[in-house]
């Protein structure tokens, strides 16, 4: 699956926990910024850790040399 | 926050603690508790459990409480004493019965050798009634002028056994050997009245000649503790003061008995009422101590004080302050009164029990200042993620979210008992411990590694070998031959030769990316507290100069790293970075990744030129220019005699005063700051390559666990030596990787936070929020 694929999947991710937390635990409007601050910023760290593993995956510079003992 | 008459006080800081109205009480209340302590203590030392009496009873006064503690006091002291003396007679009884015992024994030996048939007396002869008879007998057989008679005399006692050697060598060389010395260890063990423990004796009879020679062994016996006790040396005599000693040692073990068993009812009766005077002394004092700080009025008859509420709760407190005036049916009202303040408010964020850890972890470096920006917020997440990228395995992750989950479900239980330091600490951070795993777990399905072992969750690896023999897999190595691997590190990497370079590099431009944005979003924050006080001064001449210097380097470098790894350019990236300094108007050749970058590397360089001066020179002179319009005519001073002040308490909140403007001072400190950043900006960036250096830490430590340890043991057919190796395995995984290498991430991803996320916005210089509370009262007594 492709770069731009998984990242629409995170997004979709974002914002269904999003909806999930208003739905669920809706207590006035400071309660609900925070709980949206911090599934965003979920959201945002988990992608960039994902996409920059992917992306110095996509062509590499050096391939893996097996071990003489394996 | 509205600064009023009631809350939390601050009035009378001036004063010293003497000066204060209720300090009598506050030392009353302090004597009572030192009581308190004190029966507690002896409660304790008699072994007893104080048992809650579960009827309550109705409330006693303070003052009727005090002088029942002091009669119980008194009590209890005198007994002690009594059974004190007492419990020494017994000893003294006791070992007076044993050298009675043992002494016989040698003294009948000796007696067959014709010797002179006087006793001596030792110094220590009891002068109690019931030895009457065995005085008389005892005086009638001294001789008068018994220094002139030669012949054998004999000391008996008793003395510890550890020092009998040590004795008898001290009286053989005092004697000059012309002495002979029996010991025999006595049966029972006694209880030595110093150390409070049972040691034991042994009973000794010292034959010597000479008076001379008495004297220094009587010395010798007192230097070394022993005590010495007179046996007669007629056996009847004997046997009549054994039976006697008997006997009153009995009718003391009774008497002891009885006053234990008196002690004991008295303390049973102080245990049922402890917890509850205990309670009642510590809200006493406690309130006593808020009353301290409040002002006595003399003249208006009234206690005054001024303190800090939050907005929401002003009416709560009005109807509380209402009810309190209605309850003690007071004639006057309490008078609730809104003020202005120039000092800054104190900080109360409001949080429950997930939030209040991380609250807690900004507040260790410093309380926000009023009103700016909590980054606490951002924390909750950023915290437990950085700790991830550093802890990355999802074994491990799997077994702390286990732990987590322990504490979270017993948290009704552990929150109400009382833990030691270690175990609150941890259960305090049950729900960060929570968060840490769940994010350790993904970071660690991203890096692959489960004890340090890949898995092929997500599908095949993207590489194979080139043909089918797999021959130059061990020298050019594997072939790409899909795209990448869906989700994370590709399981392939996994033992190769070429795994570390591969990683580092990785890992360590995951660090910058991660240590650019994490700033990046300080500096954002930074504008966003500017513009909530109004201070477009450092938007225009901190904010934007700051965001232009540090994108224009590190932010420009985050996007080489990501051009590269797209176009799979071999561009060396240090070479680009530095050159772009060095020689920007050099041709690229092989280092050039895009078109147009010399052009780009060139405006930027300028930028981030003129960023510098840009964030040092404008701000000082324009705070100079502002302050000269705003006090222009004021350089007399203010008059400080308008009607408004003059119903002012005298040591109220408001101060008046004028601010200096010291330019110099301004200019110094802006450059402070300036210089901090622009060196801060490469050594913070540098800084987060401990996200690296901790994960790869972290990875080498789980592999050599793995192959050393498990897969060697596990090599050998022997059962033994497999659980061997199984059980190093676990206990080198729980105590190294998980509490040690936890506690080591929590503090790296503490420290990137209070330094390198929060030097960008943070003020931190406010104080906490502390209303009065009987709930926060603590243990500090005990």
């Amino acid at each position: 699956m492709g770069f731009l694929v998984t990242t629409l999947i995170f997004i979709v991710v974002g914002i269904i926990a999003s909806l999930c937390a208003r739905i669920c635990c809706n207590r006035g409007p400071s309660a609900n910024l925070l709980h949206l601050t911090l599934i965003i910023t979920a959201t945002v760290c988990c992608w960039m850790m994902w996409a920059i593993v992917y992306l110095a995956q996509m062509k590499p510079l050096i391939v893996p040399i097996l071990n003489e003992t394996e | 926050m509205h600064l009023l008459y009631g809350f939390d006080l601050q009035l009378n800081d001036g004063k010293s603690p003497f000066q204060r109205t209720f300090v009598n009480q506050v030392k009353r209340c302090a004597e009572m508790s030192r009581k308190l302590r004190f029966f507690k203590d002896q409660i304790h030392k008699a072994g007893l459990v104080p048992s809650p009496n579960p009827a309550s009873e109705p409330d006693v006064e303070l003052e009727e409480l005090e002088i029942q503690l002091a009669e119980h006091e008194h009590e209890l002291i005198e007994m002690n004493s009594n059974s004190e003396k007492l419990r020494q007679t017994y000893n003294e009884l006791l070992e007076f019965k044993m050298v009675l015992q043992k002494a016989g024994d040698f003294l009948v030996s000796s007696g067959n050798h014709a010797v002179a048939q006087e006793t001596e007396l030792s110094e220590n002869v009891y002068s109690n009634d019931s030895y009457a008879d065995s005085a008389s007998l005892l005086e009638e057989e001294m001789q008068p002028g018994p220094s002139n008679q030669s012949g054998v005399r004999f000391i008996s006692g008793i003395i510890c056994k550890s020092k009998v050697l040590r004795f008898e060598r001290t009286l053989f060389r005092a004697t000059r050997g012309n002495m002979l010395f029996n010991q025999a260890p006595a049966d029972d063990q006694i209880i030595d009245p110093a150390s409070n423990e049972m040691v034991e004796k042994t009973v000794f009879v010292v034959f010597f000649s000479g008076e001379q020679a008495r004297t220094k062994i009587l010395k010798i016996c007192e230097s070394f503790g022993a005590n010495c006790y007179p046996v007669p040396e007629d056996l009847t005599k004997r046997s009549q003061i054994i039976r006697e000693v008997l006997s009153r040692s009995s009718d003391l073990e009774a008497t002891l008995e009885a006053g234990l068993r008196h002690r004991d009812t008295a303390l049973n009766t102080i245990g049922f009422y402890l917890s509850k005077w205990t309670n009642m002394v510590r809200r006493e004092k406690a309130v006593y101590d808020v009353l301290n700080m409040l002002n006595f009025d003399v003249t208006k008859k009234c206690l005054v004080g001024e303190g800090w509420c939050p907005i929401f709760a002003k009416t709560r407190i009005q109807e509380s302050l209402q009810r309190a005036t209605f309850d003690c049916s007071s004639q006057v009202g309490i008078i609730f009164h809104v003020m202005d303040a120039v000092e800054s408010p104190p900080t109360y964020f409001r949080t429950n029990h997930f939030t209040n850890a991380y609250q807690e972890i900004v507040d260790a470096y410093g309380v926000a200042k009023y009103q700016e920006a909590n980054p606490a917020v951002y924390t909750i997440i950023t915290f437990p993620f950085l700790f991830a990228v550093m802890f990355g395995d999802w074994g491990h992750g799997i077994c702390l979210l286990l732990g987590a989950l322990v504490l979270i479900v017993r948290e009704k239980k552990l929150s109400s008992q009382k833990l030691d330091s270690f175990m609150e600490m941890l259960f305090g951070g049950r729900y960060l411990l929570l968060l840490m795993s769940l994010f350790s777990i993904y970071c660690g399905l991203i890096y692959n590694e489960f004890f340090s072992v890949p898995f092929h969750i997500f599908g095949h690896s993207a590489y194979k070998c080139r043909d089918a023999t797999c021959s130059d897999a061990y020298s050019v190595g594997l072939v790409k031959y899909r795209d990448a691997y869906p989700f994370g590190v590709d399981p392939s990497w996994r033992g190769s030769r070429s795994e570390l370079p591969f990683l580092n590099s990785l890992k360590m431009k995951m660090s910058i990316l991660f240590g650019v944005v994490q700033m990046n979003l300080g500096i954002i924050l930074s504008y966003f507290n500017a513009r909530y006080f109004g201070n477009s001064l450092d938007i225009k001449y901190q904010f934007v100069p700051q965001m232009i210097f540090l994108n224009s380097l590190f932010g420009y470098l985050s996007l080489l790293i990501i051009i590269k790894w797209c176009t799979g350019s071999q561009a060396d990236l240090y070479h680009v970075m530095i050159y772009m300094f060095l020689s920007p108007f050099e041709d690229l050749r092989d280092n050039k990744l895009f078109w147009g970058q010399s052009v780009l590397q060139v405006i930027l360089l300028l930028s981030a030129v003129i960023a510098v001066p840009w964030m040092l020179f404008p701000k000082p002179f324009i705070l100079k220019r502002l302050h000269t319009e705003r006090f222009q005519g004021r350089t007399y001073g203010i008059l400080g005699t308008s009607d408004m002040y003059n119903e002012e308490e005298p040591d109220s909140a408001r101060h008046p005063h004028l601010d200096e403007f010291n330019f110099s001072e301004v200019f110094v400190h802006q450059m402070i700051h300036a210089i901090e950043f622009v060196l801060g900006a490469v050594s913070n960036t540098a800084s987060y390559l401990r996200l690296w250096a901790l994960s790869l830490a972290h990875s080498e430590l789980s592999t050599v666990f793995y192959e050393k340890v498990l897969l060697l043991a596990w090599g050998y057919d022997n059962i033994v030596i497999r659980l061997i190796g199984l059980a190093v395995f676990a206990f080198a995984t729980a105590f190294i990787l998980l509490m040690m290498e936890s506690l080591s991430a929590f503090l790296h991803a503490l420290r990137l936070h209070w330094v390198e996320f929060q030097n960008k916005f943070y003020n931190g210089d406010g104080y906490k929020f502390k209303p009065f509370s009987f709930a926060l009262l603590t243990d500090d007594d005990d």
